[in-house]
């Protein structure tokens, strides 16, 4: 029998078309509500009023945008894994007590092609290229469905092994994938650039043991970039910034051959341990190196540098990389295989070279701090939690704080799925899908009484799939 | 900064080769005039399609699976001008029998496939059948075609 480590060697997957809810419904098996979760949507959603169950919104008025993949499967066929799915650009707009919802689907060439066909046949993070596929470039895999921002008056719709993809704010029209110069086309950006409060963007793309360091201005346009040579070649979803450094966590999954999907190009090799690498904003060439142990992990908090020299970052970390390799694929099976919970840890790189791992000891995923303070000192990390073992999915949302070593939390309850929030001002903002509605809702939380529950609450008459991550966008004040 | 990554990412890794497509005009795998005069078969091959009406069509001939596929020499090379959305390239002395033909557009003149940093070709390609890519070159088997005795033409769109 493949032992745990063996399985992950391997990047074992179903490659073929993975079993549907439906099917599983059909041999009798049960279908754990959680499935609505992954649900397809077949089309984008016109712009519709959102029922308001309770509450106001005082002074809050703006859109939130999100980002999460939304078709999964065409026909007989399914992609094999979670984030492969297209990316669904999701507006929920607020205007003090109303607010809608309005979505469209990013025009891909990946989704041209799968339309035209009927079939699932692009190849992706963890799904093989069938017969059918066109790859191009990268950009033919894009999907488009991880992240959004906005800069230079567009959005932003962000996956990682290729070009983001401009879409208008007003519409949610895709203008096609962004090239910031003639010759950077198609190249590697990943979901989680870091935003300075001036509104300057730094953001890597990550090619095996060399990433692609790029800035740009506020407005999105190329500033500098510069390759760089990375500890080892590992697979990078995220990294932090201080104000003055970039901060690289270099995670034992280390890409060992070219294989297409890129899930089976990675191999699990914790005797090597991870690495931090520290380079100088100003200065790429000034870099320096701490060890930790092999931890696995998706997404990271912003990250700050204290007065003597020392840096932190917290980051929601696995022991190893069986989720993404297992778990996130059987979801779309309806089935949950991997129980193990990422647990939210904070990262010391001391000024004598050492550095260590503090667990707050508390479930949490999708980190966010308030943008306004990137890369300066805080305290407190917004996150969803309270992950469970009757569900993938978070069912709470909260503010760890680390001075206090406590969090300040509302617990949703067990037929809703949380969605990633985000701080706005002194709110927090964001989604969960009503299991029991069969809807998706938008809630908008006071960050000083997280516990109180939400401020006000709105329901839409749809149920979207979950989604990855998102950005509050405040309307300018006339 | 240029180099070619070990290690490269993604998918670009499997479409690296195409930014190696062996086309290299400089290469010697010519034959000789006088071995080409012998032979009894002649292809034309039409570039169509063309979006940016400038730079040459570089392409490459094969007439044999392991050359096409391992990168190795092809039979015959050329450049030649882009005029309009179209570009023509003439072959005599070919031996009947089946070819493959790479090519690309290299748009700023400069005799080499464009990449970025990562090594993606960032310049126009296209294979004999049209054959696509998909995440790597098409094989000889999806690019070969027959070429009899007397004239042949063949329509590749490049864009």
């Amino acid at each position: 029998m493949l032992d745990r480590r063996e399985l992950l060697r391997r990047g074992m997957l179903a490659a073929g078309a993975a079993a549907m809810p439906q099917m599983l419904a059909a041999q009798g098996k049960p279908v754990a509500d959680w499935t609505l979760g992954l649900t397809d949507v077949a089309g984008d959603i016109a712009p519709r009023p959102l029922t308001r169950l309770h509450g106001r919104a005082p002074g809050l008025s703006g859109t939130l945008y999100r980002n999460g993949p939304a078709r999964f499967r065409r026909g007989a066929s399914s992609v094999s894994h979670w984030f492969d799915g297209d990316g669904l650009m999701r507006a929920w707009r607020i205007a003090e007590s109303e607010a809608s919802l309005a979505a469209r689907f990013v025009d891909t060439p990946k989704r041209r092609i799968e339309e035209r066909l009927g079939a699932i046949v692009q190849p992706g993070f963890g799904t093989p290229a069938r017969p059918g596929s066109e790859l191009g470039g990268p950009d033919d895999a894009n999907a488009a469905n991880t992240h959004v921002i906005a800069a230079g008056g567009q959005l932003l719709a962000l996956w990682e092994a290729g070009s983001p993809f401009a879409l208008d704010p007003e519409t949610l029209a895709t203008r096609g994938p962004v090239t910031f110069r003639s010759d950077l086309a198609q190249m590697p950006f990943l979901a989680h650039p870091r935003i300075e409060p001036s509104g300057r963007i730094w953001n890597i793309g990550s090619g095996g043991d060399h990433a692609f360091i790029w800035r740009l201005s506020a407005d999105g346009r190329f500033e500098a970039g510069e390759t760089i040579r990375l500890p080892m070649a590992s697979y990078m979803h995220d990294f932090a910034a201080t104000q003055r450094h970039l901060v690289i966590l270099c995670q034992p999954w280390v890409q060992t051959s070219p294989s297409v999907p890129y899930i089976q190009s990675l191999a699990w090799q914790p005797e090597r341990g991870s690495r931090v690498l520290v380079i100088d904003k100003d200065d790429l060439s000034r870099r320096r190196e701490y060890e930790l142990p092999p931890l696995f992990f998706f997404h990271l908090g912003d990250a700050w540098e204290e007065a003597d020299g020392t840096i932190r970052f917290d980051g929601c970390f696995h022991k190893d990389p069986l989720f993404a390799v297992r778990g996130a694929a059987a979801l779309l099976e309806g089935r949950r295989e991997h129980s193990e919970m990422p647990a939210l840890t904070l990262v010391t790189l001391r000024p004598d070279g050492r550095a260590d791992l503090a667990a707050a000891g508390i479930t949490a995923e999708f980190p966010r701090a308030a943008p306004e303070i990137a890369g300066l000192p805080r305290s407190k990390t917004v996150f969803v939690g309270d992950y469970s073992n009757d569900r993938p999915f978070a069912r709470a949302v909260g503010i760890w704080d680390w001075d206090k070593s406590s969090a300040d939390r509302f617990d949703f309850g067990p037929r809703q799925l949380v969605e990633e929030f985000v701080p706005a001002g002194d709110h927090l903002i964001g989604t969960t899908l009503n299991l029991a509605a069969g809807a998706s809702e938008l809630h908008v939380f006071d960050a000083r009484r997280i516990a109180d529950g939400p401020v006000a609450s709105w329901r839409s008459d749809v149920a979207l799939p979950l989604s990855f991550h998102g950005s509050w966008m405040a309307r300018a004040s006339s | 900064m240029t180099f070619r990554l070990v290690t490269p990412f993604l998918l670009a890794a499997a479409a690296l080769p195409l930014g190696g497509c062996a086309i290299s005009i400089n290469d010697p795998g010519a034959p000789s005039p006088s071995v080409a005069r012998a032979a009894a078969a002649t292809l034309t091959v039409r570039f169509e399609g063309i979006e940016t009406p400038k730079g040459q069509i570089m392409l490459s001939v094969f007439d044999n699976a392991p050359a096409h596929d391992q990168n190795g020499a092809p039979v015959r090379v050329a450049a030649v001008p882009v005029e309009g959305t179209s570009a023509l390239a003439n072959f005599e002395g070919l031996a009947p029998g089946d070819y493959a033909v790479k090519a690309f557009h290299d748009v700023d003149g400069d005799s080499k496939m464009g990449t970025n940093p990562f090594g993606m070709p960032l310049e126009p390609y296209a294979f004999s059948n049209n054959a696509k890519a998909q995440g790597a070159p098409p094989r000889w088997e999806a690019t070969r075609f027959p070429v009899a005795a007397g004239a042949n033409t063949i329509r590749i769109t490049i864009k």
